[in-house]
Protein backbone atom coordinates (compact mmCIF):
# COMPACT_ATOMS: atom_id res chain seq x y z
CA UNK A 1 0.00 0.00 0.00
CA UNK A 2 1.49 3.11 -0.93
CA UNK A 3 1.57 6.68 0.90
CA UNK A 4 -1.56 8.66 1.47
CA UNK A 5 -2.65 11.60 3.75
CA UNK A 6 -5.41 10.46 6.59
CA UNK A 7 -7.49 12.17 7.92
CA UNK A 8 -10.28 11.22 10.97
CA UNK A 9 -13.27 12.36 10.61
CA UNK A 10 -15.60 12.63 13.36
CA UNK A 11 -19.14 14.05 11.72
CA UNK A 12 -20.48 14.12 8.45
CA UNK A 13 -19.52 17.89 8.42
CA UNK A 14 -16.14 17.33 9.72
CA UNK A 15 -15.86 15.21 6.52
CA UNK A 16 -17.50 17.17 4.05
CA UNK A 17 -14.95 20.11 4.84
CA UNK A 18 -11.91 17.59 5.16
CA UNK A 19 -12.99 16.85 1.14
CA UNK A 20 -13.71 19.95 0.17
CA UNK A 21 -10.08 21.19 1.33
CA UNK A 22 -8.23 18.03 0.20
CA UNK A 23 -9.60 18.07 -3.22
CA UNK A 24 -11.07 15.55 -5.62
CA UNK A 25 -8.01 13.19 -4.85
CA UNK A 26 -9.35 12.67 -1.97
CA UNK A 27 -11.68 9.63 -1.54
CA UNK A 28 -13.98 8.46 2.32
CA UNK A 29 -12.94 5.75 3.76
CA UNK A 30 -15.87 4.08 5.85
CA UNK A 31 -15.45 0.09 6.39
CA UNK A 32 -13.07 0.05 3.21
CA UNK A 33 -13.88 -3.44 1.90
CA UNK A 34 -14.17 -2.10 -1.51
CA UNK A 35 -11.78 0.96 -1.60
CA UNK A 36 -8.83 -0.74 0.75
CA UNK A 37 -8.34 -4.10 -2.37
CA UNK A 38 -8.15 -1.42 -4.88
CA UNK A 39 -5.78 0.38 -2.95
CA UNK A 40 -3.51 -3.21 -2.31
CA UNK A 41 -3.92 -3.82 -6.04
CA UNK A 42 -2.45 -0.07 -7.40
CA UNK A 43 -5.86 0.53 -8.87
CA UNK A 44 -6.87 3.17 -6.52
CA UNK A 45 -4.33 5.61 -5.90
CA UNK A 46 -6.09 8.35 -3.61
CA UNK A 47 -3.84 11.10 -2.16
CA UNK A 48 -5.86 11.00 0.58
CA UNK A 49 -8.23 9.17 2.98
CA UNK A 50 -11.09 10.63 5.16
CA UNK A 51 -11.87 8.27 7.05
CA UNK A 52 -15.78 8.51 8.09
CA UNK A 53 -15.80 5.25 9.64
CA UNK A 54 -16.08 6.98 13.42
CA UNK A 55 -18.67 9.67 12.61
CA UNK A 56 -21.26 10.25 14.66
CA UNK A 57 -25.52 9.46 13.59
CA UNK A 58 -25.11 6.78 10.95
CA UNK A 59 -24.83 3.69 12.40
CA UNK A 60 -28.95 3.28 13.25
CA UNK A 61 -31.15 0.73 11.93
CA UNK A 62 -34.69 2.99 12.72
CA UNK A 63 -38.11 2.42 11.39
CA UNK A 64 -40.66 5.00 11.93
CA UNK A 65 -43.40 6.79 10.13
CA UNK A 66 -43.92 4.21 7.73
CA UNK A 67 -40.20 4.43 6.41
CA UNK A 68 -37.10 2.16 7.39
CA UNK A 69 -34.08 4.75 7.58
CA UNK A 70 -30.54 3.04 7.60
CA UNK A 71 -27.76 5.15 8.63
CA UNK A 72 -24.93 4.98 6.05
CA UNK A 73 -22.31 3.11 8.12
CA UNK A 74 -24.14 0.33 9.26
CA UNK A 75 -22.72 -2.51 8.54
CA UNK A 76 -23.88 -5.20 6.74
CA UNK A 77 -23.68 -7.59 9.41
CA UNK A 78 -25.70 -5.77 11.40
CA UNK A 79 -27.89 -5.55 8.63
CA UNK A 80 -28.15 -8.92 7.84
CA UNK A 81 -28.87 -9.53 11.71
CA UNK A 82 -31.61 -6.93 12.26
CA UNK A 83 -34.95 -8.19 13.10
CA UNK A 84 -36.46 -4.94 12.20
CA UNK A 85 -35.16 -5.07 8.38
CA UNK A 86 -35.98 -8.69 8.43
CA UNK A 87 -39.27 -7.24 9.77
CA UNK A 88 -39.90 -4.25 7.00
CA UNK A 89 -37.79 -5.70 4.12
CA UNK A 90 -36.88 -9.11 3.99
CA UNK A 91 -35.44 -8.65 0.42
CA UNK A 92 -32.66 -6.41 2.15
CA UNK A 93 -32.20 -9.51 4.22
CA UNK A 94 -31.64 -11.81 2.03
CA UNK A 95 -29.62 -9.60 -0.80
CA UNK A 96 -26.89 -8.53 2.11
CA UNK A 97 -26.51 -12.30 2.91
CA UNK A 98 -24.88 -12.46 -0.33
CA UNK A 99 -22.28 -9.64 -0.17
CA UNK A 100 -18.59 -10.78 0.26
CA UNK A 101 -17.83 -13.22 3.09
CA UNK A 102 -18.74 -12.86 6.69
CA UNK A 103 -15.44 -11.48 7.13
CA UNK A 104 -16.01 -8.79 4.90
CA UNK A 105 -19.62 -8.65 5.91
CA UNK A 106 -17.78 -7.74 9.84
CA UNK A 107 -16.27 -4.46 8.24
CA UNK A 108 -18.20 -3.48 5.29
CA UNK A 109 -21.24 -0.74 5.27
CA UNK A 110 -24.35 0.12 3.60
CA UNK A 111 -23.06 3.12 2.63
CA UNK A 112 -19.95 2.34 1.01
CA UNK A 113 -20.92 -0.52 -1.23
CA UNK A 114 -23.61 1.98 -2.44
CA UNK A 115 -21.09 4.55 -3.12
CA UNK A 116 -18.41 1.96 -4.45
CA UNK A 117 -21.59 1.53 -7.04
CA UNK A 118 -19.95 -1.54 -8.55
CA UNK A 119 -22.65 -2.82 -11.29
CA UNK A 120 -22.49 -6.45 -10.16
CA UNK A 121 -23.08 -5.79 -6.35
CA UNK A 122 -26.17 -6.78 -4.48
CA UNK A 123 -27.34 -4.10 -2.41
CA UNK A 124 -27.58 -1.58 -4.56
CA UNK A 125 -29.63 -3.98 -6.71
CA UNK A 126 -32.07 -4.45 -4.05
CA UNK A 127 -32.18 -0.93 -3.38
CA UNK A 128 -33.03 0.05 -7.17
CA UNK A 129 -35.74 -2.20 -7.02
CA UNK A 130 -37.10 -1.74 -3.23
CA UNK A 131 -37.17 2.12 -4.71
CA UNK A 132 -35.20 3.14 -1.96
CA UNK A 133 -34.40 6.99 -1.45
CA UNK A 134 -30.62 8.26 -0.60
CA UNK A 135 -30.02 10.98 1.70
CA UNK A 136 -27.10 13.05 0.63
CA UNK A 137 -25.27 16.45 2.30
CA UNK A 138 -22.37 17.95 1.16
CA UNK A 139 -22.05 19.45 5.00
CA UNK A 140 -24.77 22.26 4.69
CA UNK A 141 -27.67 21.37 2.46
CA UNK A 142 -28.88 18.18 1.75
CA UNK A 143 -30.96 16.72 -0.73
CA UNK A 144 -32.61 13.05 -1.92
CA UNK A 145 -31.64 11.16 -4.59
CA UNK A 146 -33.55 8.16 -5.72
CA UNK A 147 -31.69 4.49 -5.82
CA UNK A 148 -32.54 4.24 -9.98
CA UNK A 149 -30.54 7.14 -9.95
CA UNK A 150 -27.71 7.22 -7.95
CA UNK A 151 -25.77 4.71 -9.82
CA UNK A 152 -24.70 6.24 -13.08
CA UNK A 153 -22.32 4.06 -14.32
CA UNK A 154 -19.25 1.44 -13.70
CA UNK A 155 -18.15 2.99 -10.13
CA UNK A 156 -20.19 6.20 -10.82
CA UNK A 157 -22.57 7.52 -8.91
CA UNK A 158 -24.54 10.65 -8.86
CA UNK A 159 -22.77 12.31 -5.43
CA UNK A 160 -21.37 15.28 -6.65
CA UNK A 161 -18.24 16.35 -5.55
CA UNK A 162 -17.86 16.80 -1.74
CA UNK A 163 -21.74 15.00 -1.09
CA UNK A 164 -21.67 12.14 1.49
CA UNK A 165 -24.33 9.66 1.89
CA UNK A 166 -26.08 9.72 5.58
CA UNK A 167 -28.77 7.35 5.27
CA UNK A 168 -30.81 5.54 3.30
CA UNK A 169 -34.92 5.21 3.19
CA UNK A 170 -36.29 1.99 2.38
CA UNK A 171 -40.27 1.73 2.13
CA UNK A 172 -41.50 -1.43 4.02
CA UNK A 173 -42.89 -4.44 2.38
CA UNK A 174 -46.06 -3.76 2.26
CA UNK A 175 -48.36 -6.92 3.34
CA UNK A 176 -48.97 -9.57 0.99
CA UNK A 177 -45.71 -8.61 -0.62
CA UNK A 178 -42.77 -11.39 -1.60
CA UNK A 179 -39.48 -11.28 -2.66
CA UNK A 180 -37.06 -13.32 -4.52
CA UNK A 181 -33.23 -12.86 -4.74
CA UNK A 182 -31.30 -15.19 -6.68
CA UNK A 183 -27.84 -14.89 -8.57
CA UNK A 184 -24.92 -16.64 -9.87
CA UNK A 185 -21.33 -16.69 -8.68
CA UNK A 186 -18.22 -18.40 -9.59
CA UNK A 187 -16.95 -19.05 -6.17
CA UNK A 188 -18.58 -18.57 -2.74
CA UNK A 189 -18.38 -14.46 -1.59
CA UNK A 190 -17.78 -14.03 -5.57
CA UNK A 191 -19.64 -11.01 -6.56
CA UNK A 192 -22.43 -12.29 -8.50
CA UNK A 193 -22.04 -12.89 -12.89
CA UNK A 194 -25.60 -11.94 -12.48
CA UNK A 195 -27.64 -11.41 -9.56
CA UNK A 196 -31.68 -10.97 -9.90
CA UNK A 197 -33.94 -9.42 -7.33
CA UNK A 198 -38.12 -9.44 -7.46
CA UNK A 199 -41.23 -8.08 -5.42
CA UNK A 200 -44.27 -8.90 -6.61
CA UNK A 201 -48.03 -9.22 -5.19
CA UNK A 202 -50.76 -11.81 -6.33
CA UNK A 203 -54.10 -12.44 -5.69
CA UNK A 204 -55.75 -16.10 -6.74
CA UNK A 205 -52.58 -17.26 -8.35
CA UNK A 206 -52.53 -14.32 -11.03
CA UNK A 207 -49.94 -11.72 -10.41
CA UNK A 208 -51.11 -8.33 -9.46
CA UNK A 209 -47.58 -6.60 -9.65
CA UNK A 210 -44.34 -7.16 -10.01
CA UNK A 211 -40.53 -5.65 -9.76
CA UNK A 212 -37.82 -7.30 -11.27
CA UNK A 213 -34.15 -6.00 -11.46
CA UNK A 214 -30.77 -7.53 -12.81
CA UNK A 215 -27.00 -6.95 -11.66
CA UNK A 216 -24.16 -7.64 -13.64
CA UNK A 217 -25.76 -7.09 -17.10
CA UNK A 218 -25.36 -3.63 -17.49
CA UNK A 219 -23.05 -0.63 -16.00
CA UNK A 220 -25.21 -0.32 -13.37
CA UNK A 221 -28.32 -2.11 -11.95
CA UNK A 222 -31.41 -2.80 -14.48
CA UNK A 223 -35.05 -2.68 -13.97
CA UNK A 224 -36.87 -5.28 -15.96
CA UNK A 225 -39.52 -2.71 -17.42
CA UNK A 226 -40.88 -5.25 -20.46
CA UNK A 227 -41.26 -8.15 -17.75
CA UNK A 228 -42.78 -5.60 -15.13
CA UNK A 229 -45.11 -4.47 -17.55
CA UNK A 230 -46.27 -7.91 -18.87
CA UNK A 231 -46.41 -9.90 -15.60
CA UNK A 232 -49.25 -8.30 -13.93
CA UNK A 233 -52.39 -10.83 -15.27
CA UNK A 234 -49.90 -13.57 -15.94
CA UNK A 235 -51.01 -16.80 -13.99
CA UNK A 236 -47.74 -17.23 -11.85
CA UNK A 237 -47.33 -20.72 -13.16
CA UNK A 238 -46.84 -19.03 -16.49
CA UNK A 239 -44.31 -16.77 -15.84
CA UNK A 240 -41.40 -18.47 -17.50
CA UNK A 241 -43.10 -17.84 -20.72
CA UNK A 242 -42.24 -14.01 -19.98
CA UNK A 243 -38.42 -14.68 -19.76
CA UNK A 244 -37.30 -13.02 -23.36
CA UNK A 245 -39.31 -9.91 -21.44
CA UNK A 246 -36.70 -10.43 -18.87
CA UNK A 247 -33.52 -9.97 -20.95
CA UNK A 248 -35.49 -7.44 -23.65
CA UNK A 249 -33.96 -4.43 -22.55
CA UNK A 250 -30.25 -6.19 -21.86
CA UNK A 251 -27.21 -6.13 -23.58
CA UNK A 252 -24.08 -7.27 -21.41
CA UNK A 253 -21.06 -6.39 -22.18
CA UNK A 254 -18.39 -9.68 -22.71
CA UNK A 255 -15.61 -8.86 -20.14
CA UNK A 256 -13.35 -11.79 -18.59
CA UNK A 257 -15.96 -13.24 -15.82
CA UNK A 258 -18.49 -14.36 -19.10
CA UNK A 259 -19.50 -13.65 -22.14
CA UNK A 260 -22.59 -11.23 -22.75
CA UNK A 261 -24.52 -14.12 -24.52
CA UNK A 262 -24.07 -16.10 -20.94
CA UNK A 263 -25.02 -12.97 -18.94
CA UNK A 264 -27.80 -13.23 -20.96
CA UNK A 265 -28.62 -16.36 -20.73
CA UNK A 266 -27.89 -16.32 -16.84
CA UNK A 267 -30.49 -12.85 -16.67
CA UNK A 268 -33.22 -15.18 -18.18
CA UNK A 269 -33.03 -17.85 -15.98
CA UNK A 270 -32.37 -16.29 -12.52
CA UNK A 271 -34.99 -13.30 -13.33
CA UNK A 272 -37.56 -15.50 -13.87
CA UNK A 273 -36.90 -17.83 -10.43
CA UNK A 274 -36.24 -14.52 -8.31
CA UNK A 275 -39.82 -13.48 -9.90
CA UNK A 276 -41.50 -16.64 -9.04
CA UNK A 277 -39.96 -17.17 -5.96
CA UNK A 278 -41.27 -13.60 -5.31
CA UNK A 279 -45.01 -14.87 -6.47
CA UNK A 280 -44.43 -17.67 -3.91
CA UNK A 281 -43.86 -16.03 -0.96
CA UNK A 282 -46.87 -13.52 -2.13
CA UNK A 283 -49.13 -16.03 -1.48
CA UNK A 284 -47.46 -17.60 1.82
CA UNK A 285 -45.46 -20.59 0.17
CA UNK A 286 -41.95 -21.37 0.48
CA UNK A 287 -40.38 -21.41 -2.90
CA UNK B 1 -10.39 16.51 13.13
CA UNK B 2 -6.71 14.68 12.96
CA UNK B 3 -4.45 15.05 10.02
CA UNK B 4 -1.72 12.52 9.95
CA UNK B 5 -0.24 14.14 5.71
CA UNK B 6 1.53 10.98 5.34
CA UNK B 7 2.70 11.15 8.47
CA UNK B 8 3.81 8.34 11.27
CA UNK B 9 0.55 7.62 13.49
CA UNK B 10 1.15 6.47 16.77
CA UNK B 11 -1.52 3.11 17.49
CA UNK B 12 -2.38 0.97 20.25
CA UNK B 13 -3.91 -2.52 19.92
CA UNK B 14 -4.23 -4.96 22.83
CA UNK B 15 -3.13 -7.79 21.08
CA UNK B 16 -3.86 -11.25 23.11
CA UNK B 17 -4.13 -9.48 26.29
CA UNK B 18 -1.13 -7.12 26.02
CA UNK B 19 -0.91 -3.46 24.84
CA UNK B 20 1.22 -2.86 21.93
CA UNK B 21 1.76 0.96 20.92
CA UNK B 22 3.64 1.33 17.37
CA UNK B 23 4.55 4.36 15.56
CA UNK B 24 4.27 3.71 11.77
CA UNK B 25 2.85 5.41 8.36
CA UNK B 26 -0.98 6.01 8.79
CA UNK B 27 -1.40 3.63 5.33
CA UNK B 28 0.13 0.83 6.84
CA UNK B 29 -2.44 -2.23 6.99
CA UNK B 30 -3.24 -4.34 10.60
CA UNK B 31 -2.20 -7.18 8.78
CA UNK B 32 1.39 -5.38 7.94
CA UNK B 33 1.63 -3.56 11.53
CA UNK B 34 1.11 -6.97 13.57
CA UNK B 35 3.74 -8.94 11.86
CA UNK B 36 6.26 -6.18 12.07
CA UNK B 37 5.27 -6.29 15.89
CA UNK B 38 6.18 -9.89 16.01
CA UNK B 39 3.09 -11.43 15.44
CA UNK B 40 3.44 -13.56 12.34
CA UNK B 41 0.75 -16.06 12.61
CA UNK B 42 -1.35 -13.72 11.05
CA UNK B 43 0.06 -13.83 7.08
CA UNK B 44 -0.48 -12.27 3.59
CA UNK B 45 -2.05 -14.33 1.11
CA UNK B 46 -3.95 -12.29 -1.58
CA UNK B 47 -3.27 -8.72 -0.37
CA UNK B 48 -7.73 -8.30 -1.49
CA UNK B 49 -9.74 -9.84 0.67
CA UNK B 50 -10.46 -13.34 -0.52
CA UNK B 51 -7.83 -15.72 1.01
CA UNK B 52 -8.77 -15.13 4.58
CA UNK B 53 -5.54 -15.87 5.56
CA UNK B 54 -5.00 -12.78 7.25
CA UNK B 55 -7.94 -13.69 9.63
CA UNK B 56 -8.00 -11.73 12.94
CA UNK B 57 -10.83 -10.87 15.47
CA UNK B 58 -11.09 -7.32 15.91
CA UNK B 59 -13.09 -6.75 18.90
CA UNK B 60 -14.57 -10.00 18.72
CA UNK B 61 -15.15 -10.02 14.99
CA UNK B 62 -13.65 -11.69 12.41
CA UNK B 63 -11.88 -9.35 10.04
CA UNK B 64 -9.17 -9.09 6.78
CA UNK B 65 -6.26 -7.65 8.65
CA UNK B 66 -4.96 -6.58 5.16
CA UNK B 67 -8.15 -4.96 4.55
CA UNK B 68 -7.92 -2.85 7.34
CA UNK B 69 -5.75 -0.04 8.18
CA UNK B 70 -3.93 0.00 11.61
CA UNK B 71 -4.88 3.44 12.08
CA UNK B 72 -8.59 2.80 11.59
CA UNK B 73 -9.10 0.16 14.52
CA UNK B 74 -6.75 2.10 16.97
CA UNK B 75 -7.65 1.18 20.86
CA UNK B 76 -9.14 -1.86 19.78
CA UNK B 77 -9.00 -5.45 21.18
CA UNK B 78 -6.95 -7.28 18.41
CA UNK B 79 -6.83 -11.32 18.87
CA UNK B 80 -4.32 -14.13 16.67
CA UNK B 81 -3.69 -17.50 16.35
CA UNK B 82 -1.44 -17.42 18.87
CA UNK B 83 -3.74 -16.25 21.75
CA UNK B 84 -5.89 -18.93 21.22
CA UNK B 85 -2.96 -21.17 23.29
CA UNK B 86 -3.31 -22.19 27.34
CA UNK B 87 -1.80 -20.06 29.37
CA UNK B 88 1.18 -22.75 29.76
CA UNK B 89 1.82 -22.31 26.18
CA UNK B 90 -0.02 -25.60 24.94
CA UNK B 91 -2.30 -25.42 21.93
CA UNK B 92 -5.86 -24.44 22.66
CA UNK B 93 -9.24 -26.42 22.43
CA UNK B 94 -9.86 -25.51 18.82
CA UNK B 95 -6.39 -26.07 17.79
CA UNK B 96 -6.16 -29.69 19.22
CA UNK B 97 -9.44 -29.81 17.77
CA UNK B 98 -7.69 -29.17 14.32
CA UNK B 99 -5.31 -31.53 15.01
CA UNK B 100 -7.10 -34.42 15.63
CA UNK B 101 -9.35 -34.24 12.43
CA UNK B 102 -6.69 -33.51 10.26
CA UNK B 103 -7.54 -30.39 9.64
CA UNK B 104 -4.07 -28.95 8.59
CA UNK B 105 -1.75 -29.64 6.45
CA UNK B 106 0.62 -27.08 4.89
CA UNK B 107 -0.65 -25.16 7.46
CA UNK B 108 -0.81 -21.80 5.91
CA UNK B 109 -4.31 -21.01 5.87
CA UNK B 110 -4.88 -22.24 9.39
CA UNK B 111 -4.15 -19.39 11.39
CA UNK B 112 -6.99 -17.41 9.51
CA UNK B 113 -9.23 -20.52 10.02
CA UNK B 114 -8.50 -21.26 13.43
CA UNK B 115 -9.67 -17.60 13.74
CA UNK B 116 -12.90 -17.40 11.69
CA UNK B 117 -13.92 -20.11 13.63
CA UNK B 118 -13.12 -18.88 16.41
CA UNK B 119 -15.50 -16.16 16.37
CA UNK B 120 -17.92 -18.75 14.86
CA UNK B 121 -17.88 -20.83 18.27
CA UNK B 122 -17.85 -17.95 20.51
CA UNK B 123 -21.07 -16.63 19.30
CA UNK B 124 -22.37 -19.86 21.11
CA UNK B 125 -25.28 -20.10 18.49
CA UNK B 126 -26.27 -24.43 17.46
CA UNK B 127 -23.86 -25.39 14.99
CA UNK B 128 -24.28 -27.60 11.74
CA UNK B 129 -22.08 -27.97 8.91
CA UNK B 130 -23.92 -25.60 6.64
CA UNK B 131 -23.37 -23.14 8.92
CA UNK B 132 -19.63 -24.25 9.79
CA UNK B 133 -19.25 -24.00 5.61
CA UNK B 134 -21.44 -20.80 5.16
CA UNK B 135 -19.10 -19.06 8.17
CA UNK B 136 -15.78 -20.26 6.41
CA UNK B 137 -16.31 -18.95 2.85
CA UNK B 138 -14.24 -16.35 2.71
CA UNK B 139 -11.26 -18.76 4.20
CA UNK B 140 -8.90 -20.82 1.46
CA UNK B 141 -7.30 -23.85 2.05
CA UNK B 142 -5.59 -25.79 -1.31
CA UNK B 143 -4.28 -28.82 0.92
CA UNK B 144 -7.00 -30.35 3.06
CA UNK B 145 -10.10 -29.94 1.52
CA UNK B 146 -12.01 -29.08 4.00
CA UNK B 147 -13.86 -32.01 5.43
CA UNK B 148 -11.02 -32.32 8.31
CA UNK B 149 -11.92 -28.18 9.02
CA UNK B 150 -15.59 -28.30 9.50
CA UNK B 151 -15.30 -31.78 12.04
CA UNK B 152 -12.52 -29.44 13.88
CA UNK B 153 -15.52 -26.81 14.39
CA UNK B 154 -18.64 -29.29 15.11
CA UNK B 155 -16.67 -31.28 17.41
CA UNK B 156 -15.37 -27.76 19.57
CA UNK B 157 -18.80 -26.53 19.29
CA UNK B 158 -20.33 -29.77 20.78
CA UNK B 159 -22.44 -30.52 17.64
CA UNK B 160 -19.80 -32.84 16.48
CA UNK B 161 -19.53 -37.03 16.24
CA UNK B 162 -17.88 -38.47 19.19
CA UNK B 163 -14.41 -38.87 19.16
CA UNK B 164 -13.82 -42.65 18.30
Amino acid sequence: MSGFAYVRARSVEEAASAVRELGPEAKLLAGGQSLLPLVNLGLARPAALVDIGGAEGLGEVERGNGTLRIGALVRHRILETSPVVADAQPLLTAAVGHVGSPRVRNRGTLGGSLCHADPSAELPLAMSVLEAEYEVTDGGGSRSIAAAAFAVSFFTTALSEGEILTHVRVPPAAPGTGWGFREMTRRAGDFAVVAAAAVATCREGIVESMRLGLAGVADRPTRCRAFEAEAPGTPVERLADLGDAVVADVDPPTDTAASGAYRTRLAHVLGVRAAADACARAMGRTP
Amino acid sequence: MTAHASADVSVTLTVNGRDVTRTRPAHVSLLRWLREAGFVDARLGCGEGVCGACTVLVDGAAVGSCLVLAVQVDGSEVRTAVGLSEDDGSVGALQRAFLHHGAVQCGFCTSGMLMAATELVERGEPLDRERVTAALEGNLCRCTGYDGIVEAILAVSGSGAPPA
